[in-house]
């Protein structure tokens, strides 16, 4: 009887967390629609990404409780009360990414049908969404595989899109005098902005990693001391 | 410590002996040695100081007969800290503790070789008197065992009585004792009502009271609180915080929640050997050895 409850706790702990890293996949593909939008300047979608977080936050909710009772009812412990711990990062991760989509997603309508937009930064925006697609679906990989050298190399990734998200900036500044065109810029450096955070995010989830694996957590950069 | 066995102190037990098969008593004579000069002082000599109560066992194994329960355990139990030792059923934790006052022996056919040492004595040397260690270290057992005859204040005193203290000093004593369990405040208006009168988990205060009335240096702990309901329990793991500051605490527990409240300390035992030992929230969070972490995790035991 009670290895038969433990046997179901099991499969619930390992249920939940396919479900939080599925939330990766619900952000990758909000990033995707995200990033069409942004090319395209397309609002209809824009609009349907942000009606579609609510999958995103009710993912979140849903895992969260599930995750809360098992703490309370099965008092988990070592491994499996870290992995729980890095589930709710990870969740909370999920969700923040979900909510860049929605807030590059709410700024396309605010440049207008035909905005004066610069070929070579919309090229960097999506290099960056790109990049950071990239980047999530590595954070989940390693998370499912425990590899915390996967985890590490998603600062390396995380460094690309840093160098495009300067980029970007240096191109906001030199985009010249036209206040339409400059008003454009500004907005796509919030895109830019806001992908960049999305990366972050992925990052956190690989300290998880490390976490879950090693006990100890450590972040892999220190943004206020940085090397 | 003064290890003579012609002390004019009688040395109690600080608990009764559910099997008279294994009466402690039997083996130590009546007249009382002491480990320490200090139950033969007034009240304010036999206050321990801080920095006593250290556990050392050296090696130590333990037998039922042909059978190896506790294997060459290396394990110190730091003052004024509590240790809680945890393992499957039949792991020999109860035995291992049940060797730091030389109860195992007093089963038949039970011995056990190597060292305990209390503050650097070994309470295996031949000289020692065996009644003195188990009122230096004092036990708790899994079901509370008032003496059934004897009223709660006098269940509370009757290792100090064994001791020849004055009605004066009971009295001081034996009040303190049920202060020191947390009992005083529910029995000081039924003091002579029977002992067993009492809940369960007033009855088990009651018993931590006898062991701290004698003023032990130790207080060993077999699952104190297996029989007692969730507010009881709680009482007692409050009791055990409270009590670290004066006794050094071991407890034997299968309720490995109860652990991660209440120890400093954790060890983890499986087949009679010392698996793990480190910081109670370590041991919990991120064990170093697979075989806690599937224990604690509950994949078996």
């Amino acid at each position: 009887m009670a290895n038969e409850t433990r046997t179901q706790y099991q499969e619930e702990l390992e249920r939940l967390e396919a479900s939080a890293l599925d939330g990766l996949n619900l952000v990758s593909s909000a990033l995707q629609r995200t990033l069409e939008a942004v090319e395209h300047q397309d609002v209809e979608l824009a609009q349907i990404v942000v009606a579609d977080d609510d999958r995103i936050d009710g993912r979140y909710l849903e895992v969260h409780q599930s995750l809360i009772t098992l703490l309370a009812t099965q008092s988990p412990v070592a491994t499996d009360l870290r992995l729980i711990s890095a589930l709710l990062h990870v969740l909370k991760s999920v969700e923040r990414m979900g909510d860049q989509c929605v807030n590059i997603c709410k700024v396309i309508p605010l440049t207008g049908n035909e905005p004066p937009a610069d070929r070579e930064m919309v090229a960097l925006i999506l290099g960056m969404g790109k990049q950071t697609r990239g980047l999530i679906g590595q954070a989940k990989r390693a998370f499912g595989e425990r590899d915390i050298e996967m985890a590490r190399d998603l600062v390396r990734q995380d460094d690309f899109v840093d160098d495009l998200n300067r980029e970007c900036f240096r191109l906001a500044l030199a985009i010249g005098d036209d206040a339409d065109r400059r008003e454009w810029a500004m907005t796509m450096l919030l895109a830019a902005r806001a992908i960049e955070r999305i990366a972050d995010n992925g990052v956190d989830i690989g300290e998880q990693v490390a976490y879950v694996v090693t006990g100890l957590f450590r972040e892999f950069e220190d943004a206020s001391h940085p090397a | 410590m003064d290890v003579s066995r012609d002390s004019s102190q009688s040395a109690p037990m600080t608990e009764p002996n559910p099997d008279p098969q294994a009466n402690p008593q039997t083996g130590s004579g009546s007249t009382g040695p002491s480990l320490s000069v200090a139950g033969s002082a007034g009240r304010g000599a036999v206050k321990r100081s801080r920095g006593e109560g250290t556990v050392e066992l050296k090696d130590l194994n333990a037998y039922y007969g042909s059978t190896h329960a506790v294997r060459g355990v290396d394990l110190h139990f730091a003052s004024d800290k509590v240790t809680a030792i945890i393992g499957p059923s039949g792991c020999g934790k109860s035995t291992m503790v049940r060797c730091i006052n030389r109860m195992h022996e007093e089963i038949d056919g039970a011995r056990a070789e190597g060292e305990v040492q209390l503050d650097g004595l070994n309470l295996y040397d031949p000289r020692i008197d065996i009644v003195a260690v188990r009122r230096a270290v004092g036990m708790v057992f899994q079901k509370p065992n008032p003496f059934p005859t004897m009223s709660v204040f006098d269940n509370a005193v009757s290792g100090l009585r064994l001791s020849g203290a004055s009605r004066g000093e009971l009295d001081d004593r034996g009040r303190e004792a049920l202060v020191g369990a947390g009992l005083w405040e529910e029995v000081k208006d039924r003091l002579k009502a029977p002992g067993v009168s009492l809940s369960g988990g007033q009855q088990q205060r009651l018993c931590i009271a006898r062991a701290l009335a004698v003023e032990p240096e130790v207080l060993l702990m077999d699952e104190p609180c297996s029989a007692l309901d969730p507010g009881a329990t709680l009482r007692i793991e409050e009791l055990i915080g409270e009590l670290q500051q004066q006794v050094t605490i071991v407890i034997v527990t299968h309720n490995m929640q109860q652990a991660a409240r209440v120890a400093d300390t954790t060890v983890f035992m499986l087949d009679g050997e010392l698996v793990e030992v480190g910081p109670t929230d370590k041991l919990f969070t991120a064990p170093d050895d697979d075989r806690t972490e599937h224990y604690v995790t509950g994949k078996f035991g």
